[in-house]
């Protein structure tokens, strides 16, 4: 409890309204400024009494065996008085940007549009993050809950994150500042614009990505202060969570909250010895390999055939058997058996564990924390909360999986299935409706 | 199954129809199926024959049950009505399950004493069923192995089993046994065999016990002792078909029973034997790795349960032991050694190849919760799988557990070295478990029997060892219990346990 710093979260003004957008300033911890936007007549009044409010808190990267009593104890201690999904897991690719969309919208990458974090779009000839509102192709938790007449809000703590999902939540934190390298704001940051959120519009539902424990296990490139590094990006995180539940507690606000906390996809280390490049593998074979184009995800490489239409079937089979010959690779997919749409591309190589992939070339890809592949989709997943509705110190050997999260938190609010059915389930059982 | 279970008995129609006698008629038999001890729920009834060509035992499946529910059953030849015996569907696939209870059982030699493991497992009352992973009966005469140098009970053929009569004979007297009998009374068992069902060491072309020709060719023995084995266990198994079978348990479990002894590659010479790593051999076959492969993965049941006749974990013995140590290591092991160090290359330790398949695809696809439950080695274990074993030490990787159940009665470290139970063992389970840091539990000394507790949340066993195996009225006590925390893959004291 003590961890929690003073804070005081009053709107203070609204500054200007560029575009169709409005700004709201408020007081952050230590002096600091937090800037909520909502769309143009969004009200800033605290809704009514008497509802659920609900939040998903994804510890973006971590793995469900570093949340401990000793390492995290605010997170081991959420877990234990909540509905424990043990079996859970990340599903492909299991990258951050398509599991925050499995989550947000409940259907598998064919339908979403969006397969990987990276893509070669062919319309523009180029590989490129999915990072575009305009990328994802089905309607989310975000907007979907409003036209139920309730408010949302997205804390997205990397700039990707809310490029895609963009203006769809009533109330909006734009990431900042935003670190060199990594492309995110710290969670303390994060954690600042989630509290000015919650005691300013305080929306039914809030959508938060705490992204510092994923980010160090990407930025250390030597791997010498890894763990180190990691641990306390773990306990730091932990301490950002305390801030949240605490925050709901001094506030009242508890007893109405269901909090949902899992991450996107876990981490798995490799050596630098243990890269494989496709573009090096094709190299003894000039006609295929300036046939494909490249996405790497880390753990995942997504192969495109740019060369002619005939020789497609032929090309990809070789390609498909050079690349599952080498011994850091183990399965290459077709993007349909993973239940990812054309935006994957032709072919889906994952790599064993304690490998990576690094292409185009041996040196693109010097971090060695990566996921994508199957070693990296354990993740937490646990639903908390001091809401009636939240079942206690259960738990549960339901699969549960990132496209979970709209049902479930759909089953809250009554709110329809969408058009085709959600690809997720419920996980009702965590509920007492 | 869900909707099924299978019952047996064995009828003796006339005197002369004695086990392996292969004399007596052809009868019917009628079975009855209830929701209740009193049988006025009859869910299922009919009627079985058989006759001397299955040695006038009886196996029946009866269907058309529900899931998830206990049964009564029971037989009737003529105006004769058998004891009921309780039995229990499995539950409905992908329904939610609570907890399952199984008792866990190997290594029952008869002649080296009384199953009083059985009568104990029996008086619970609590369990969903019994796991028997092998050695259910011996093949030795007397004389040649039972506890310690003193005979408790003589085995009946009076001599090693090596044709259809013997296994017929010997199975019917196991079978005789009132502990095994009130087991198989009170709950469902699930089988498989290892080595002594048909000889000791046995692989696909032959077994340490088995002198080709003396003993007849290795193919006929082989098949005699599956045919016995079918007709005298309950199990769906038939010859010619295959006994490794999984089964589930609604979404919290599933359990692959492997078979160990069909499709192996002969045992290694010892453990510097080039083949101990060679990828060619293999202790399961190719088409039983794909099968276990295939059952080992993240859609389908929580916990992935392996009933496995022979230990998964390595184990180094280390050489620093006493030359009567380890002797004593090497009897229990198996037979092979360098520089009087021994090495069980008749685990999969001698077929590292398909080891390395199995944690491999743990490993590379994150697989959780897979617990391996094995026997054979007449001694109470629970230990890690590592990732790798060379850097276990540092990083405490682990893919999956292992928790093996003693023997009922079969010898073990302190009857070998002929010491006082929990006396000379103790340093030698100390120096194998610093030689072994995955191990976090070893009892070389107890005989008794393990209770397996699942839920979501963990996997729990419970050790009972006997006061006196000898003694037909031994008590048994909680020894130890070790926990598997859903999510971790190890293996961690329980509250209670060894700490």
């Amino acid at each position: 409890m003590s961890q929690s710093p003073q804070q005081r979260t009053p709107a203070s003004n609204i500054p200007s309204t560029p575009g169709r957008r409005q700004f709201l300033k408020f007081a952050a911890a230590g002096g600091a400024a937090v800037v909520l936007s909502s769309a143009q007549g969004t009200a800033w009044a605290a809704p009514a009494a008497g509802r659920t409010r609900s939040y998903v808190l994804v510890v973006d990267g971590c793995r469900p065996d570093e949340i401990t009593a000793t390492l995290t104890p605010r997170l081991a201690g959420l877990r234990a008085a909540s509905t424990n999904f043990p079996a859970a897991r990340s599903l492909p690719v299991m990258e951050t940007i398509p599991n925050h969309v499995m989550m947000m919208t409940g259907v598998r990458p064919e339908r979403s549009g969006v397969p990987a974090n990276a893509i070669f779009d062919r319309a523009e000839g180029v590989v490129r993050d999915l990072d575009r509102s305009t990328d994802l192709h089905f309607p989310t938790l975000l907007d979907r809950l409003q036209e139920r007449g309730l408010t949302t809000g997205s804390v997205l703590s990397k700039k990707y994150l809310y490029g895609i999902f963009g203006t769809r939540a009533s109330y909006r934190w734009e990431p900042q500042p935003l670190l060199p390298v990594t492309g995110h704001a710290p969670d303390a940051a994060t954690m600042d614009a989630l509290l000015a959120m919650v005691g300013g519009p305080d929306p039914d539902f809030v959508f938060t990505n705490l992204g510092d424990i994923d980010r160090v296990g990407h930025s250390d490139l030597t791997g010498t202060t890894l763990r180190a590094a990691r641990e306390a990006a773990l306990a730091d995180t932990d301490v950002q969570v305390g801030r949240f539940i605490d925050h709901l507690k001094s506030t009242g606000k508890w007893d109405t909250s269901m909090v949902m906390v899992l991450a996107d996809h876990s981490m798995d280390w490799s050596i630098p010895t243990n890269v494989v490049s496709v573009d090096l593998i094709l190299q003894s074979r000039p006609e295929l390999q300036s046939n494909i184009t490249i996405a790497q995800n880390g753990g995942a490489d997504l192969l495109y055939w740019t060369g002619p239409e005939a020789e497609r079937t032929d090309g990809l089979a070789a390609v498909g058997q050079l690349v599952a010959a080498h011994d850091g690779v183990l399965s290459v997919n077709r993007p349909a058996d993973l239940r990812l749409g054309v935006e994957a591309g032709d072919l889906v190589a994952y790599c064993r564990a304690g490998w990576r992939f690094s292409d185009p070339y041996v040196v693109s890809n010097p971090i060695p924390g990566n996921h994508g592949h199957p070693a990296t989709e354990p993740i937490p997943f646990f639903i908390s909360g001091g809401s009636p509705l939240v079942v206690p110190g259960t738990v549960s050997s339901e699969p549960a999986r990132t496209a979970d999260v709209a049902p479930t938190i759909g089953t809250i609010y009554g709110l329809k299935a969408p058009a085709g059915g959600y690809d997720g389930t419920s996980r009702s059982s965590a509920l007492r409706l | 199954m869900p909707d099924s279970v299978l019952l047996w008995t064995r009828v003796t129609p006339t005197p002369e129809s004695l086990p392996g006698s292969g004399a007596g008629p052809d009868v019917s038999v009628r079975w009855e199926v209830s929701a209740d001890s009193a049988f006025t729920k009859v869910a299922a009834r009919g009627t079985a024959s058989t006759g001397p060509g299955r040695d006038h035992t009886v196996k029946v499946i009866a269907g058309r049950l529900a899931p998830g529910t206990s049964y009564w059953y029971r037989f009737i030849f003529g105006q004769e009505i058998s004891p009921a015996g309780r039995t229990r569907t499995a539950p409905a696939a992908g329904a939610p399950v609570d907890r399952l209870k199984f008792g866990v059982v190997s290594c029952a030699n008869w002649q080296a004493g009384y199953f009083s493991s059985y009568r104990h497992l029996a008086a619970r009352g609590d369990l969903d069923a019994v796991l028997h992973l092998g050695d259910y009966l011996y093949e030795y005469g007397p004389g040649e192995y039972q506890a310690r140098d003193v005979l408790v009970r003589p085995h009946e053929p009076a001599h090693e089993m090596t044709q259809l009569a013997h296994y017929r004979r010997r199975h019917a007297q196991y079978k005789t046994d009132t502990d095994l009998q009130a087991l198989h009374a009170a709950a469902p068992f699930i089988v498989t065999w290892d080595d002594h069902e048909s000889a000791n060491d046995a692989w696909k072309s032959g077994a340490e016990n088995h002198t080709e020709g003396a003993e007849g060719a290795w193919s006929a023995r082989f098949a005699a002792a599956r045919q016995a084995y079918a007709e005298w266990m309950p199990v769906r198994y038939e010859p010619g078909g295959q006994i490794y079978r999984r089964l589930d348990f609604g979404s919290l479990a599933s359990l692959s029973m492997l078979d160990l002894r069909s499709y192996r590659d002969q045992q290694a010479a010892n453990g510097t034997d080039a083949a101990v790593t060679d990828p060619a051999r293999t202790i399961t076959g190719a088409a039983q790795m794909d099968w276990l492969l295939g059952n080992l993965k993240s859609t389908g049941p929580q916990w992935k349960l392996v009933g496995n006749p022979v230990m998964i974990a390595p184990v180094r013995v280390p050489s620093t032991l006493s030359t009567a140590e380890l002797a004593g290591v090497q009897k229990l092991m198996g037979g092979t050694s360098i520089s009087g160090v021994p090495y069980n290359v008749d685990q999969w330790d001698g077929y590292e190849a398909d080891r390395n398949r199995v944690v491999r695809h743990l490993r590379d696809n994150a697989l959780k919760d897979t617990v391996f439950l094995t026997g054979d080695i007449h001694s109470g274990w629970a230990c890690d799988i590592p990732a790798d074993p060379a850097s276990y030490p540092a990083t405490g990787d682990s893919v999956a557990t292992e928790l093996v159940c003693t023997s009922v009665t079969s010898d073990n470290l302190d009857d070998i070295l002929n010491v006082p139970p929990r006396t000379g063992s103790v340093a030698v389970e100390n120096a194998i478990k610093a030689a072994n840091p995955h191990v976090k539990y070893l009892d070389f000394d107890s005989h008794g029997y393990s209770v397996l507790d699942v839920t979501a949340a963990g996997v729990r066993m419970d050790w009972y060892v006997l006061a006196e195996r000898t003694s037909a009225s031994s008590g048994s006590t909680l020894s130890t219990s070790f926990n598997v925390q859903a999510g971790t893959g190890k293996v961690t004291p329980a509250q209670g346990g060894l700490q």
